[in-house]
């Protein structure tokens, strides 16, 4: 194949390409959701007063200031729950051998992503995608725990 | 003589009625751009999931940065630009994340091939495309199918514009290659 008609065959794919494509799932209820937890973007006329861009200037702080309290303490929240739901299954798994020796360095890796992630978050507090990733290693922290100490495994 | 059609711009109005903060106009603009962000978004991101939720940040992103918009471009263009800085960001936050959990193994994850390409996407090109590797893919896509200059894509990726030539020289040997096996 020449260059000259590989460029051409090329182009031609690229201009049959859709270039627009919708999602298979509605987006549009958890976008309203974000955008519910935020200060509508209003714009003031250019004549209001001074003394009301200061109002408005500290109260959209105190409003920023509570969403990012509201969204660390749920964080926090997060954590918690899940650090005692780690707590009551290493506690119900004490006594019980584990079928690896390095589940723990493993939970320990898992743990610092968790950790990772959660800095992050600190940074940018509606990244949905963020959020998504903790709770899938929280999950894949509860798996771990559950296959290595699972009975049907000790059958084998 | 001007015409009702030149004095009334239906988007320019959505555009600034959501800039007002009137959600029913945003949801419009939603429905009209949905299409054109998922698709930046999916091309760059090769996942649909991921790119759901790219779509998502994009829409949240822009309600709150709407009053930046000036109207000194076309509200699609400014738009895309958007799309593609929120799919990036969010592909590097990825690699991040995985290059943390996978740190002992030390392992590229910037030059790991996509995974496979689902059924759904029949078109051969575009699955070629989803092949790629990360960078390649994303300069690749930026430069030949959204029509982005090697310096805007330098600026948007971190990288110098050499190698944002190199990765779209690299990614049409890859797909001449591919291309010649079919």
């Amino acid at each position: 194949m020449n260059k000259q008609s590989f460029d051409q065959q090329l182009q031609q794919q690229i201009d049959a390409l859709p270039k627009d494509v919708r999602p298979e799932r509605d987006l549009w209820q958890a976008i309203e959701r974000g955008i519910d937890t935020h200060v509508a973007p209003k714009k003031r006329p250019y004549g209001i007063a001074a003394a009301i861009a200061l109002f408005g200037l500290v109260g959209t702080l105190v409003v920023v200031q509570q969403r990012d309290d509201a969204q660390q303490s749920l964080l926090a929240q997060l954590s918690s729950q899940h650090k005692q739901q780690v707590d009551s299954l290493l506690v119900k798994y004490a006594e019980q051998p584990a079928l690896t020796d390095n589940w723990q360095a493993q939970l320990q890796q898992l743990d610092d992503a968790a950790s990772a992630i959660k800095k992050a978050l600190k940074e940018d507090p509606d990244n949905m995608a963020l959020l998504k990733m903790l709770t899938q290693v929280h999950q894949q922290q509860i798996d771990l725990i559950e296959k290595v100490h699972a009975p049907q495994w000790q059958q084998i | 003589m001007i015409d009702a059609q030149q004095r009334f711009d239906p988007e320019a109005a959505l555009i600034s009625a959501a800039q007002q903060g009137d959600k029913q106009a945003f949801h419009r603009l939603y429905e009209n751009y949905l299409g054109m962000v998922y698709g930046v978004c999916l091309r760059l991101m090769v996942d649909r999931a991921l790119a759901e939720d790219a779509t998502q940040e994009v829409f949240i992103q822009l309600w709150h940065k709407l009053s930046n918009f000036r109207g000194d471009s076309k509200f699609s263009t400014w738009l895309h630009s958007v799309a593609a800085n929120v799919a990036i960001s969010q592909l590097r936050k990825q690699r991040s994340w995985l290059s943390r959990v996978f740190s002992s193994e030390e392992v590229d994850i910037s030059d790991v091939a996509a995974p496979e390409v689902e059924d759904h996407q029949e078109d051969k090109l575009a699955i070629w495309i989803a092949r790629l590797p990360e960078r390649t893919r994303i300069v690749f896509v930026l430069h030949a199918i959204d029509g982005y200059r090697h310096e805007e894509i330098a600026q948007m990726t971190n990288m110098a514009v050499g190698s944002s030539k190199a990765q779209f020289h690299r990614a049409k040997q890859m797909i001449k290659e591919w291309m010649g096996h079919e």
